[in-house]
């Protein structure tokens, strides 16, 4: 059963949504600052610090995902709808270019020796992954409907594109947050 | 059988009281939970009377015409402004303050054994037992001649005591009615408080934090001695100290380098 | 103003797609109703056994007791207590009340009260209650799991909630529970506030609109902010549970890299806190609204109510560390939450003041709604009171984990939040259902209920008074609580009362539902929306959606020249 809606509701239903999901990593990111400032040396005694490589190549993956998604909204706004398919393409295949180096990046920290039941840092670490990793997959759910419903007589097609385009540009800044936080510093 | 019991309290208004009071500062927190009791009794008493004396007035029967009122009308909002202020400045901000000073003049004034006569205790709460730690004659933690008792927490009268507080397995509570104060006992982190009892006698130590099946039986006693003969208790067990403080024995083996 | 679509569905032809995966937010709301009075039922049968356990420690309980325990020769034995008090505490708050005040209430009030057709989103309101059942059942397996339920407490604090405290399955699966709720009422809580906001009536402002709405809605809010929340503490007490991570364990137990337990905690009291007013401002709403509509005169100070509940809500989001005195936060922390918690009787006392003076001059008719909500008026001014003792760091000292917090929680949640969504029931169940509930059994049960619930919750706040501590098997281990046995026998008994009298609400709620006699529209004869359409509304519920020309509370008005004593909020205000 397919409901006629407006605009605002969609918007106030995806920025609830948004806000929700925004709660949950303020509380682990919460978590991570008191154990960062409680901790005196990080990363605790004897385990070494993980190699940016890989999580510097995920978040260009990510940005470049987020950059044709911009795109394809730009295009269903010049009702291009060629080009609005290949940029969704590409936001999707650099979407799980992403995830792909995520695994990379698990299967990496065990060889180092960084397991999951190996103190607080490691666990952190897998745990913020995880958690957005599974976050990401909904966000690639929401990419593939949208390649579903991407056609001329879609009603709200413009809302709908914006609400999956938030959310996806909200875990892409998630993502920075974490690169920053987890990795960086 | 529990009608058999039911003659252990001689006056019901023994129901209505806490423990007997044992400590210096006891009486802080009983004095005020009684003002707040005071307080809220009248406002309740308020309430009391508005809702029944106005159900008895303004029942259909006795009043038929409602008084058609938004309640929004000058007297009415400075009627609603009066409660709220009112609650505010006779209840809250008073116990407030109250609260405050106790903390800033008693319970946070943690004594300083380099200063002033202060008996240190060690305490190590698991899964079920409590354990307390004495220095010992050479005054310092950890060293082989500390006095180590299990669920059995003995203390002189007209002594600062500071006990010192960890947990092995799980989070527990160190209770002690008598002295109307709780602290928590937390894995991985010290907590502290102190307090000084005048009642010689025996007392209960209660867990009060949920920490499994038999959270229900992780009671110690209390013994408060008189001075003297805590004195006379603790060159006793100094004797005991060796075979109290087994290190092979792992519930006894604890115990850390006492910083304030 | 209607910022939505809000046209007709199709009606639902068969049974499956009309009673079970219905997508109609009255047939959901009854769904949520069914599920909260089954729960009701099975917290308070737990309560019923933890309060014999309390006063006949070693005596097997009548009757059932063979059967629930043979084990134990019907005694209940302690690891089954500690599930039992968990269980009780965990269903009460998440499977019984919250499914009937805000599933029930929210999902059949918001959209009739403001004129709208059905929910912004009705596919999710449906996943939302489908959610909450698959909560619901994997919450009642864990009783059949090896070494039983969860049974930590329904604060489950770590490291006994961890695999040091707790390593049976049950533990694992309350936390996988609680998630799949957490999804539920966040779905839940999008769709409300998107009614709320985008579905109301053309007419109707935010000041028009009936208090409960105001308070389900503030009550969403609450709940997409804060249930996240909870949602990363037991993700985090899952994975150390199942992957072996280590965020809350510390401590000679923890093997590997330190962790901390207190963070659970905080993680569980910013949630904690807000969820409580969660659960009683749709009560709130409710008791405001049903005073004014039986004393039949306006709503005295409505606005100031709406704000003051307003007020509360922010301020609840402040407040939390109120439940961790003892653990010894930092002095200023203390300090900042005794001070801010103080601050929250303020706008408490004003609605207060401002319910009082809706029935000052009113002419009440003491109907079974108007009953309970005069309970709520009395049971809440004890349990908010109660709440400044605890407020106060020094008295929580002594007073926390005793009984003292049960009394005052029971008085607030199971005594203002219980009775208030009784209100609710006896006053919607006319246009839910179609039918008239029997009114001296309602007013048998009022009374069956509110005398009782005294004795039983003061009972508490004496014990806790006394220095009886919480979630123990036995109290009278401790020779210093003996004295306190009697108060104990009179808790017991008072509960096991009420227990009974609830079966007469049981009783008259199903018999009603059978064979009442037929609603009328308006039994009440008040003015809000949903009262000008047939009781039970039909699938679309407005023919035309409504205009709202006045508020909710137009009662009484001397100059009214209907014959009626109240206006339809579809009416022109008549000026007085
Ligand atoms: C619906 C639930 C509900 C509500 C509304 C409240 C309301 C309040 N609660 Fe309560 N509380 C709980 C549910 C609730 N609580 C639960 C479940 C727990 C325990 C959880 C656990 O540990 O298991 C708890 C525990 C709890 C604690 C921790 C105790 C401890 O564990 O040590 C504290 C401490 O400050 C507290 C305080 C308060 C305060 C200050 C209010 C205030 O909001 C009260 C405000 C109201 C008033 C102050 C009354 C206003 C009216 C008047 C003043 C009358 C006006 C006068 C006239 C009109 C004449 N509560
Ligand atoms: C809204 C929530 C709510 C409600 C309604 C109740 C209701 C009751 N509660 Fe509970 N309680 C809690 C929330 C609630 N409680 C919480 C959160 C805790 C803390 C848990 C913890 O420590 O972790 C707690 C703990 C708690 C304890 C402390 C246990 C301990 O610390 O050792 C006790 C002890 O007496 C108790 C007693 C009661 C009693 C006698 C009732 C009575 O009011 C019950 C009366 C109701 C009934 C008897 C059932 C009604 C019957 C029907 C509706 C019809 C039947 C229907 C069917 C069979 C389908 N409760
Ligand atoms: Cu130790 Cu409870
Ligand atoms: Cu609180």
């Amino acid at each position: 059963m397919s409901l006629k809606r407006s605009e605002l509701q969609i918007n106030l239903a995806t920025n609830i949504v948004i806000i929700s999901v925004s709660m949950l990593f303020a509380t682990l990111f919460m978590g991570y600052a008191i154990y960062r400032t409680s901790a005196t040396v990080w990363p605790p005694m004897g385990i070494s610090r993980i190699s940016l490589v890989l999580p510097s190549l995920s978040t260009v993956v990510l940005f470049i995902s987020s950059f044709f998604c911009y795109r394809v909204s730009k295009n269903i706004r010049k009702v291009n709808f060629p080009n609005a398919h290949r940029n969704l393409n590409l936001t999707i295949v650099f979407g799980v270019g992403f995830l792909i180096l995520q695994g990379l990046l698990w299967n990496q920290m065990k060889n180092t020796g960084i397991y999951v039941s190996s103190g607080i840092f490691a666990s952190l670490n897998y745990a913020f992954t995880w958690i957005h990793f599974a976050h990401m997959v909904a966000g690639l759910v929401g990419l593939i409907y949208l390649k579903r419903v991407l056609k001329p007589e879609t009603i709200n097609l413009q809302t709908k594109t914006k609400s999956v385009e938030n959310f996806w540009y909200f875990l892409e800044i998630v993502w920075i947050i974490m690169f920053v936080t987890l990795f960086v510093f | 059988m529990n009608l058999l019991k039911m003659g252990v309290s001689s006056s019901w208004l023994d129901y209505l009281r806490p423990p007997q009071n044992i400590s210096t500062t006891a009486h802080l927190i009983d004095d005020l939970f009684n003002y707040t009791t005071l307080m809220v009794t009248i406002y309740f008493i308020l309430v009391c009377i508005g809702l029944f004396g106005f159900s008895y007035l303004y029942s259909r029967k006795r009043h038929k015409t409602p008084y058609y009122t938004y309640g929004n009308k000058k007297q009415h909002l400075i009627f609603t402004a009066f409660i709220g202020a009112a609650v505010f400045l006779s209840i809250d901000l008073n116990i407030t303050r109250i609260a405050n000073n106790d903390l800033m003049n008693s319970f946070w004034k943690f004594p300083d054994h380099k200063t002033e006569k202060v008996l240190r205790v060690e305490v190590m709460a698991q899964q079920w037992l409590w354990s307390f730690r004495y220095t010992g004659p050479d005054g310092e933690f950890g060293t082989s001649d500390d006095i180590v008792t299990n669920n059995d927490l003995r203390v002189p009268t007209n002594t600062k005591i500071l006990f010192h507080l960890t947990a092995k397995d799980v989070i527990h509570s160190f209770f002690v009615p008598n002295v109307r104060l709780k602290v928590d006992t937390i894995p991985g982190r010290i907590t502290r408080v102190w307090w000084e009892v005048n009642k010689p006698g025996t007392y209960d130590i209660a867990c009060a934090e949920m920490c499994g099946t038999n959270h229900y039986l992780m009671k110690a006693r209390l013994t408060v001695y008189t001075e003297e003969e805590f004195n006379k208790w603790l060159s006793g067990s100094t004797l005991l100290a060796a075979n109290t403080n087994d290190p092979s024995d792992e519930n006894l083996a604890w115990g850390w380098k006492w910083e304030d | 103003m209607s910022g939505g679509y809000n046209e007709i569905h199709p009606e639902p032809t068969t049974f499956w797609s009309k009673y079970i995966l219905s997508f109609d937010h009255k047939v959901i709301a009854k769904q949520f109703l069914w599920y909260g009075i089954f729960f009701l039922g099975v917290g308070g049968l737990m309560a019923i056994l933890i309060r014999w356990t309390l006063a006949n420690p070693g005596i097997p309980f009548p009757v059932l007791g063979n059967l629930l325990f043979p084990a134990s020769g019907g005694v209940v034995p302690p690891d089954t207590y500690s599930m039992l008090f968990t269980m009780h505490g965990t269903i009460m708050i998440f499977y019984a009340i919250t499914p009937i005040l805000i599933g029930a209430f929210g999902n059949y009030c918001i959209p009739l009260m403001i004129g709208a057709r059905d929910m912004a989103f009705p596919l999710l309101n449906m996943l939302s209650f489908w959610f909450a059942f698959l909560s619901g059942a994997v919450l009642l397996i864990s009783f059949f799991v090896p070494l039983g339920a969860a049974d930590g407490g329904w604060t489950s604090y770590p490291t006994l909630s961890t695999l040091i405290g707790s390593p049976g399955m049950g533990q694992t699966l309350w936390c996988v529970a609680i998630f799949l709720f957490g999804v539920s009422s966040t779905m839940g809580a999008v769709n409300y506030v998107t009614t709320v906001i985008t579905l109301r009536a053309p007419g109707m402002g935010y000041f028009d609109m009936p208090l409960t709405i105001w308070g389900l809605w503030l009550t969403a809010i609450l709940n997409a902010i804060f249930v996240p929340v909870l949602g990363a503490g037991v993700i985090l007490l899952i994975l150390d549970r199942v992957m072996g991570t280590t965020f809350f364990l510390a401590g000679a137990s923890a093997t590997s890299g330190s962790g901390d337990p207190v963070l659970f905690q905080h993680v569980f009291w910013i949630f904690g806190h807000p969820e409580v007013y969660i659960l009683i401002l749709p009560a709130w709403g409710i008791v405001s609204d049903l005073l004014s509509f039986f004393s039949r005169k306006p709503a005295f100070g409505a606005k100031a109510t709406a704000l003051s509940m307003t007020a509360v809500t922010v301020l609840s989001t402040l407040v939390y560390g109120h439940h961790m005195f003892t653990t010894q936060m930092s002095p200023l922390l203390t300090q900042s939450f005794m001070t801010l918690t103080m601050t929250i009787s303020i706008p408490s006392a004003i609605f207060f003041a401002n319910w009082l003076g809706t029935i000052w001059r009113g002419s009440i008719r003491f109907d079974s709604p108007m009953l309970f909500s005069l309970g709520v008026v009395f049971v809440f001014g004890l349990g908010g009171l109660t709440g400044l003792h605890l407020g106060t760091v020094t008295t929580d000292l002594y007073l926390h984990d005793t009984y003292f917090v049960v009394g005052h929680f029971h008085y607030t949640m199971a005594a203002s939040v219980l009775l208030g969504g009784f209100a609710g029931i006896y006053f919607w169940f006319p246009k839910m259902f179609g039918r008239m509930m029997n009114e001296t059994m309602a007013k048998i049960h009022f009374w069956g209920t509110m005398i009782p619930l005294n004795g039983i919750f003061f009972g508490m706040l004496i014990v806790g008074y006394g220095g009886m501590h919480r979630r123990i098997y036995n109290p009278f281990v401790y020779e210093s609580l003996q004295r306190l046995i009697p108060v104990n026998n009179i808790i017991t008994t008072s509960a096991l009362l009420m227990g009974a009298f609830q079966l007469v609400f049981l009783y008259n709620f199903i018999a009603s539902l059978l064979r009442g006699p037929k609603a009328e529209s308006n039994p009440w004869q008040v003015g809000t929306l949903e009262w000008t359409i047939p009781s039970p509304p039909p699938h679309h519920n407005y023919d035309v959606i409504p205009v709202v020309k006045c508020g909710p509370h137009e009662l009484g008005n001397p100059n009214l020249k209907t014959g009626r004593d109240f206006q339809y909020q579809t009416e022109e205000l008549v000026e007085a």
